[in-house]
């Protein structure tokens, strides 16, 4: 038998509707102001955790600018502000997939990602290759990669696009650099990370090529696995070398544990070359000392007013300003200019037809505009970004040399 | 809707992974091989495809059958380590396998471009589904059709003499041998079985990623393979289904919302489960009790 | 010959790293007869506790270490009441996942804290390199050896010189017999968690200070080198984990000296499931009985 009293009931009833009435009619008063959404994706877990923090951040900060003066102009002259929701993908292929298919099911435009490189390249190869292809089932999602940096992967497909630095032309034009400033210095020795598709990439194809190209002598590499923990062996071996540039291409966990035996060994290169993503707080937190003097070349450093400005933005969403992060920044301006120069509708209903245009608007674009300056946009659709030196003294990471 | 079945893809090649380890942690070895068969698949059907230009089931077969071969040549070995250490072999020949696909090139020009595994870099553009126009749903129902064969093939055993005899040997050894039971052929037939499944399943993944390399199958795959079974209770295979709809669909999806805090659940939401539930989600008493859901009316009579 | 000698006593002066983490997994399961996985996980995690005492106070490494040696044992018994002590006995796979649960936690827990990077580990003896001639011998690896002989004896005391100890083997030899003799099994078990997370505690810091950084990377290569050293050595003799975890840092410098780096990690996996096949009570373990 109910022994509630009726009051009772009736009470609880129109307190029910009136939280029903309260959240219906309080949707509207938000439907009023129209959002575009663009979605962010990368690593939050595990040692690579700091790359979607500052990916993110970065998004939040820029979105924030974007809506501060305006927001985005649509197809029927109103203006949207941009709504960014980031994902965590774990940097596992599976994750990154779902993800992908999740952001797709939404009204999300494009997603800005992944962090790892290899997320990219299975995400890469489940879009569909040719954009329009009708035999082809891939995923019709546009990507605008801010880090996976592993080269050649946005040619996979027609709907992947990166803003990532050429290690190529940067690594070439550094040692360049160093043929001029140390004529003397005739021999590089390398050291590689081999079970990382980057780090092994870096070496064999860019650093050691483009050394060579530059009239250098490769007396060797010494080789270890991402996380290992003894370098007795390859530091003996570097040391027999005794060449005069050392280059690693390392992250930073291994890059200090080299470091620090290369100390212990009594190993003292006269120059000391890095790996691009090495120039990170991560280095400087786990081995500051060891590492100084050490060069990479980066596209991103915090030496003009643009560029100074988006760091502090970014900062205050908590993120850290490097090379990755600020290419998530960069990449959230480059999708404002394409969504306007395209005419993007905006409307929820039509977000497939607004993705095939940023689409067509991002395949076209011969160049964009860098926090470094102006950035060239391949045929592949990958980035020609500018770049600058930069050496790690006393603790952080300083401008070295800035070919611009 | 694309998103869902995409997850049911998922969902179900994990539950192939996880049939895998199931019929092995029938007969009582606890093993952390399954991620190796699992790798031997996925490669072989990914090569199969790209570079002999095979269609995907008789690629599928194929893994799959190698998967079974190797798992064989594992039993046997395994017979001579018990219980815990038998744990740390499997991972050790796991581990062998992937560090075998490390080293792995064997690299094919097709028209121009070098395609197959490369060691570290992995083995990229295994495209047979999208380039034969596959839709999400086809290849998700491609998928299922495979995880209830597999499980329609494991309900029969448990309810055939042979299902029996596999769980006599994984509740005590020396009785199982002492009513007649050959332990070699029971144990190396099991494994030879998960083996089976394993190199079914990789051979899919190799598929709905298109790109697979050596860092995929290690201790983690290994360790979600017999997390399975043990978070779904052995009572039945539908405990292992179970378990990867609350891991894949709960745990790794369902609580996106949480944002940072997801993660952090993970190890503390199985840490929870064991110790609520040592026997698993469908342990005994549940699948007593869901038995007399379904059959009460008819037996009640 | 002079390269294969050095890059033999490398290995196997980093070998006392493994063997300081072997000597926690055997004990675990010499008593309980259970695996521990979050063992490794639980030391590292002991070692950055070690390093929160530097965000109060700029503290010698010793303060460090020990503040880790505490962490640890504060570990060990979180470990022990979420994986061991509601779990009923009769479920050896529901506490191996536990264990795997916390492993997972543990893990997240350092990402979360630290944003996954990699920190400084303060250090002893970083800077000595005993030489003769061209070959030398790492001053901080020859401490953690010391340390490691000194755990190893400490240990063994505790085990058979006193009234915890003689309770420890009798509840891992007769777990109803010893309880039968009014011995609290559960206490038993939590003291063992409590010892072996201490000595994880000084494992998880002999590491740092090896290693130089700390970093969550480290933690999934030192269980399986953890779990490899516990087979090799017999499981429950801690001389066998020290003498085990020499052989396999020795094992693989040289093998990684001549046959390179990507298939050293091959070879010693072939070699533990070699082991195992023909040895499967490893140097020292326990003969026979059943499992």
């Amino acid at each position: 038998m109910n022994k509630i009293d009726v009051t009772t009931r009736r009470k609880t009833a129109y307190a029910i509707a009136a939280v029903f009435a309260a959240g219906t009619f309080a949707a509207p008063s938000f439907a009023q102001e129209k959002t575009i959404r663009i979605s962010g994706f990368g690593a939050k877990s595990g040692v690579v955790r700091s790359f979607g923090i500052n990916s993110e951040a970065a998004m939040l900060a820029a979105a924030d600018q974007i809506n501060k003066s305006g927001g985005v102009k649509l197809a029927d002259g109103s203006k949207a502000k941009i709504v960014v929701d980031y994902y965590d993908d774990r940097c596992t292929a599976e994750e990154g997939i779902s993800v992908a298919r999740r952001m797709a099911g939404t009204d999300s435009l494009i997603g800005v990602g992944p962090t790892c490189s290899n997320v990219a390249e299975p995400l890469f190869g489940i879009l569909q290759k040719k954009a329009g292809d009708a035999s082809d089932s891939g995923l019709q999602f546009p990507i605008f990669s801010d880090v996976a940096i592993k080269g050649g992967l946005a040619k996979i497909s027609e709907w992947s696009f990166r803003n990532v630095p050429n290690e190529m032309t940067m690594y070439s034009s550094l040692f360049y650099w160093l043929k001029q400033q140390h004529p003397d210095l005739k021999t590089v020795y390398g050291g590689v990370e081999e079970d990382f598709a980057h780090s092994r990439a870096t070496w064999y194809v860019v650093m050691k090529d483009r050394a060579t190209a530059n009239g250098y002598t490769v007396a060797g590499e010494s080789k270890w696995l991402l996380n290992d923990t003894n370098f007795a062996t390859q530091v003996r071996e570097m040391k027999k070398a005794n060449a005069d540039i050392v280059a690693i291409s390392a992250h930073p966990f291994t890059t200090c544990g080299v470091l620090k035996e290369m100390q212990r060994q009594g190993v003292k290169p006269k120059l000391l070359v890095g790996l691009t993503s090495t120039s990170s707080l991560e280095t400087m937190q786990g081995c500051a000392k060891q590492a100084e003097g050490m060069m990479i070349p980066t596209s991103f450093a915090p030496v003009n007013k643009e560029g100074k400005a988006a760091a502090d933005a970014t900062a205050k969403f908590k993120g850290s300003a490097d090379l990755h992060s600020m290419a998530a920044w960069e990449n959230m301006f480059i999708l404002k200019q394409v969504m306007e120069s395209e005419k993007i509708s905006g409307n929820p209903k039509d977000v497939q037809a607004d993705r095939r245009k940023i689409r067509d608007g991002l395949a076209k674009l011969k160049s964009t505009a860098g926090l470094m300056g102006t950035t060239r946009r391949t045929e592949d659709r990958e980035a020609d970004k500018p770049y600058l030196f930069v050496h790690a003294k006393g603790g952080s990471w300083q401008v070295l040399h800035n070919p611009l | 809707m694309d998103f869902y079945f995409g997850l049911a893809q998922i969902i179900g090649v994990h539950s192939l992974l996880g049939l895998s380890a199931y019929v092995v942690l029938l007969t009582g070895q606890v093993t952390l091989a399954q991620a190796g068969f699992f790798a031997v698949g996925a490669y072989v059907a990914g090569m199969l495809t790209v570079l002999a230009g095979w269609t995907i089931l008789p690629a599928l077969a194929a893994s799959s059958a190698l998967g079974a071969v190797v798992a064989c040549a594992v039993g046997f070995p395994a017979l001579r380590v018990k219980g815990l250490m038998l744990v740390i072999a499997t991972l050790a020949f796991g581990e062998a396998v992937r560090l075998f696909f490390f080293n792995f090139d064997y690299q094919v020009a097709k028209g121009g471009v070098k395609l197959g595994p490369l060691g570290g870099e992995g083995f990229r553009q295994i495209r047979y589904f999208p380039e034969n126009g596959w839709t999400t749903m086809d290849v998700m129902l491609f998928i299922w059709t495979f995880v209830v064969l597999a499980m329609a093939l494991l309900w029969w055993f448990d309810r055939s003499r042979y299902g029996a005899v596999l769980r006599a040997v994984g509740e005590d050894e020396l009785a199982a041998q002492s009513v007649g039971i050959n332990l070699t052929a029971v144990k190396v037939s099991a494994m030879t079985v998960g083996g089976a499944i394993a190199g079914l399943g990789g051979g899919i993944y190799a598929h709905y990623t298109t790109h697979i390399e050596h860092a995929s199958f290690g201790i983690l795959l290994a360790t979600f393979a017999i997390a399975y079974p043990i978070l779904g209770g052995l009572g039945s295979v539908f405990g292992t289904i179970v378990a990867v709809v609350f891991v894949q669909g709960f745990l790794v999806e369902g609580l996106r919302f949480l944002g940072d805090w997801r993660n952090l659940l993970f190890g503390a939401l199985i840490v929870v489960v064991m110790n609520v539930r040592p026997k698993g989600f469908l342990d005994a008493p549940t699948l007593l009790w869901i038995r007399k859901l379904f059959g009460g009316k008819r037996g009640a009579a | 010959m002079l390269d294969f000698l050095q890059a033999l006593s490398d290995g196997v002066l980093f070998g006392s790293t493994y063997a300081l983490i072997g000597i926690g997994f055997t004990l675990v399961f010499g008593v309980m007869h259970k695996l521990n996985l979050s063992y490794a996980a639980a030391s590292i995690g002991g070692a950055y506790c070690g390093l929160l005492i530097l965000k109060v106070v700029a503290a010698p490494p010793l303060v460090v270490f020990f503040c880790a040696f505490l962490a640890g044992g504060v570990i060990g018994y979180l470990v022990y009441l979420t994986c061991f002590h509601f779990i009923p006995i009769s479920n050896p796979l529901a506490t191996l996942m536990a264990t795997v649960g916390m492993l997972l936690l543990i893990d997240e827990i350092i990402v979360h804290m630290t944003n996954g990077m990699p920190l400084n580990y303060p250090a002893l003896f970083d800077d000595v390199m005993l030489r003769w001639g061209d070959y030398t011998l790492r001053g901080d690896l020859l401490m953690v050896f010391a340390v490691s002989v000194l755990c190893m004896a400490g240990l063994l005391a505790l085990i058979y010189k006193t009234r915890l100890g003689l309770a420890t083997r009798a509840v891992s030899q007769q777990t109803v017999a010893a309880q039968l003799c009014g011995i609290r099994v559960g206490q038993v078990n939590a003291m063992t968690f409590v010892i072996t997370g201490l000595l994880g505690g000084i494992a998880g810091a002999m590491i740092g200070a090896s290693v130089g950084t700390l970093s969550p990377l480290l933690t999934t290569p030192l269980t399986v080198k953890g779990l490899i050293v516990t087979v090799i050595g017999g499981l429950g003799s801690v001389p066998g984990a020290i003498i085990a975890g020499l052989l396999v840092g020795g094992f693989e410098s040289v093998l990684q000296q001549f046959r390179g780096v990507t298939e050293r990690d091959l070879y010693v996996m072939l070699l533990l499931f070699v082991f195992l096949v023909f040895r499967p009570d490893g140097i020292f373990g326990p003969k026979g009985g059943r499992d």
